[in-house]
């Protein structure tokens, strides 16, 4: 049996009953619905044997192909699977323990993401680092067997949600930019830190600060060593670019499809200049797909393909801009609130931060140019610091 | 490797191709020439490349002569002479008029058209008349222009509408009683185009190819017209380098220009069209849409449009990107600037192929009777 069919056949039997109500959401704009649910869903479908399914066999992992990892995903969206509460875990973290981590740790922390019983978050930002993110401020010192952390890390998607945070933090007094940087594993349940949600511009609050005041992680729990921190970081940045994102292609052609249904019931589906939007907006989504099959078969050893740069600017800018057209295809009757936001409204509002957050559309920019294209370096400031 | 979704061979035809459009160029004094020529045709090249290197065949099955590489192996032919504008009838002949005998002509018809197309014997300009010409009593009367590579055509096939709505494609000699060819000079000095009037010309006078219904043959030629999307990515992609190679050694306020954020971003964003135009054409002439007309058809449709638009912007960026040298004659950039225009109005204008793609997506329209609100 193909793994599609696995799936299904498991999707057919699983995502029923109290999960019905999950089905179709908590996805990117949607991430505060239905948290208790979507964190027993979580764990279903880690004992199932779904998580981590391109490990090795030794992590318990299937050694699955990457165009079966992409069938999968592409079965999980088709049947409207929730948004997955463990998501940062699977593609971020675990990636990132298997490549750089030992043993300890591997055998530590990849049971708690496989099994979805243990949630992740990603401590990068802060106040005054955010497109500058190697401006790191939080400070970490190793006193006998801990890590001690104080500092601040912002826009923290769903800290209020998991267990543990990863945190990149400065551990060598005096140093600036990517130097003497630390890569830690922190657990979130501990007096040291302070989670405060951030209400945001759809009314509510998937991100958050997280204050660390002598906040501790054990002494075994930093990845990489003393000075490495910058570079475990980056290449955490690497796995963004998997096949998760036919996954998320699926949720946004289940947006557009929506978009659809709505113009052609209200009649707006025949404005010539909303057709061809709506057109444009088909056509970008399949050529998405299509960057992310040369993106995916471009690229066997994990290194960024020259196409590949493009991933993050083009879907960010595709989603935001198909909230602006849902809005118009919906017209005036889009100012009406009933109960609570529609999906296409919070799309309008939540695809603000699709051109902001794992790098605006300017940094982006910046990447592409230097990157993909070789063209001169920005001219550093000399007040960072 | 070759890049996805290439194979070997693939590569090996695309290097071959380079290295021959490359010496054609001569540096750029070609396009010159061909603009001075004024016939956006250039025979000895095009019987050198067509025939003497076996290009012409580069699509053409097995069994009537060709190199049967399918659509990934035109899509690299298209991207090179993209790149170069090389100034001869492959898409006209090899690709337009090769799919529409092969979908619609019969066994003996195609033996001997797809045969000559494969060689590079025979030039064949394609012209769709379903909408402005009158077929009556057997005959077509009205006038069609511009008409792509019709100046130097052995063949005219020409497509008319019958009584029944039913699609008559005919073959005609330019020779033939009724029949003229005016040709023009053309704001894309590097495609040939003309004006074809057809006065009372009796279908017995040419060669009756085939038969078709208006759907079929509307999705055969817009699948044909997608490879002009991989013609756009190769123009695209030379308008890229021209800029990158420019903005590099361009100095102004004691910098490389190509170290101004403005610049960076903007060509970033030339970029991000060019990659994104190349996946709409690669997914177009992707071997798992085989045996599937209505993807294909739909794949063609994004791949032409989405492209055409990309080289337009590319190609608009590149000459602001350049200043004054790039608003010059001499410099060659307003030769990709002028087929891009051309591209995306010609063969199905974007316009009308993005309002092709909302009908095919299931967004109901005055014409399909459904009324609003």
């Amino acid at each position: 049996m193909s793994i599609r069919e696995e799936l299904n056949q498991w999707m057919l039997e699983n995502l029923t009953g109290e999960f019905e109500q999950i089905r179709w959401r908590g996805g990117p704009g949607d991430e505060d619905s239905s948290p208790e649910l979507r964190r027993a869903w979580e764990q279903k479908f880690g004992e199932a044997g779904w998580i981590g399914l391109q490990w090795p066999e030794e992590y318990g992992g299937r050694d699955l192909s990457l165009m079966d990892f992409v069938e999968f995903n592409e079965e999980y969206a088709r049947h409207g699977g929730p948004g997955r509460a463990g998501h940062i875990g699977e593609t971020l973290m675990a990636p990132t323990i298997l490549a750089y981590g030992t043993e300890a740790q591997k055998d530590r922390f990849l049971p708690g993401i496989k099994n979805g019983t243990e949630l992740w978050c990603q401590g990068y930002s802060e106040p005054n680092a955010g497109s500058d993110l190697s401006n790191i401020k939080t400070k970490a010192r190793l006193e006998g067997d801990h890590w001690v952390i104080d500092g601040q890390k912002v826009w923290t998607s769903l800290a209020h949600e998991s267990d543990w945070i990863f945190v990149i933090a400065r551990a060598e007094e005096g140093t600036k930019g990517r130097d003497g940087l630390v890569f830690l594993l922190v657990e979130l349940d501990q007096p040291g830190i302070d989670i405060r949600p951030i209400h945001q511009i759809s009314g509510t609050a998937e991100f958050n600060e997280v204050y660390f005041t002598e906040a501790k992680a054990e002494a075994g729990n930093i990845i990489g060593e003393v000075g490495e921190g910058w570079k475990i970081a980056m290449a955490l940045l690497g796995f963004e670019r998997g096949a998760s994102t036919l996954g998320q292609q699926m949720m946004f052609q289940n947006e557009l499809n929506l978009i659809i249904k709505t113009a052609n019931a209200n009649g707006r589906a025949e404005d010539p200049s909303l057709r061809r939007r709506i057109a444009e907006a088909h056509a970008g989504l399949k050529v998405m797909r299509y960057n992310a099959l040369r993106m995916l078969n471009g690229t066997q050893d994990g290194s960024t393909s020259k196409e590949g740069y493009i991933s993050k600017i083009f879907w960010a800018t595709w989603h935001r801009d198909l909230g602006e057209l849902a809005m118009d295809v919906i017209g005036a009757d889009a100012e009406i609130i009933e109960n609570e936001l529609s999906p296409l409204q919070k799309l309008f509002l939540f695809s603000r931060a699709d051109t902001i957050y794992a790098g605006t559309n300017q940094i982006q920019r910046n990447i592409i140019s230097e990157r993909a294209l070789g063209m001169p370096k920005e001219p550093r400031g000399t007040t960072n610091g | 490797m070759p890049p996805f979704p290439f194979q070997e061979d693939h590569e090996m035809i695309r290097e071959a191709v380079k290295g021959w459009l490359s010496d054609w160029e001569d540096g750029g004094k070609t396009l010159h020439r061909m603009a001075k020529e004024g016939q956006g045709f250039d025979r000895a090249a095009w019987e050198g490349f067509g025939r003497d290197q076996g290009m012409a065949g580069i699509s053409i099955p097995e069994q009537y002569g060709g190199a049967d590489m399918g659509l990934l192996g035109r899509t690299v032919i298209m991207e090179e002479t993209g790149y170069t504008l090389f100034s001869a009838p492959f898409f006209s002949t090899c690709v337009l008029a090769a799919d529409m005998i092969e979908a619609f002509a019969s066994e003996d018809d195609k033996t001997d058209l797809l045969g000559k197309i494969a060689s590079g014997d025979i030039i064949i300009s394609v012209l769709d008349g379903r909408e402005k010409l009158s077929l009556k009593d057997n005959k077509l009367s009205g006038t069609l222009s511009p008409a792509t590579d019709a100046a130097h055509a052995d063949l005219i096939l020409v497509a008319a509408k019958d009584e029944n709505n039913y699609v008559v494609l005919t073959g005609y000699s330019p020779n033939t009683a009724g029949l003229s060819v005016t040709p023009y000079a053309s704001l894309d000095p590097t495609r040939s185009q003309a004006k074809v009037s057809f006065e009372n010309v009796a279908l017995s006078d040419g060669q009756a190819i085939g038969k078709a219904e208006d759907v079929t043959f509307s999705q055969t030629l817009q699948i044909a017209h997608g490879s002009l999307a991989a013609e756009c990515v190769g123009g695209g992609q030379r308008c890229l380098d021209m800029t990158l190679d420019y903005t590099n050694q361009r100095v102004q306020f004691g910098r490389q220009i190509g170290s101004f954020q403005s610049v960076k971003h903007k060509c970033a964003d030339m970029f991000i069209a060019l990659e994104s135009a190349r996946s709409a054409s690669y997914f177009a002439a992707s071997p798992d849409l085989d045996d599937d007309l209505s993807a294909k058809f739909e794949a063609a449709l994004i791949a032409k449009n989405y492209a055409s638009e990309a080289f337009f912007k590319i190609a608009g960026d590149a000459i602001q990107m350049h200043g004054g040298i790039g608003f010059t004659w001499e410099y060659p950039l307003h030769y990709y600037f002028k087929r891009a225009r051309g591209n995306r109005a010609l063969f199905t204008s974007s316009e009308d192929g993005f309002q092709m793609l909302a009908d095919q997506i299931g967004l109901k329209s005055h014409a399909s009777g459904i009324s609003g609100d």
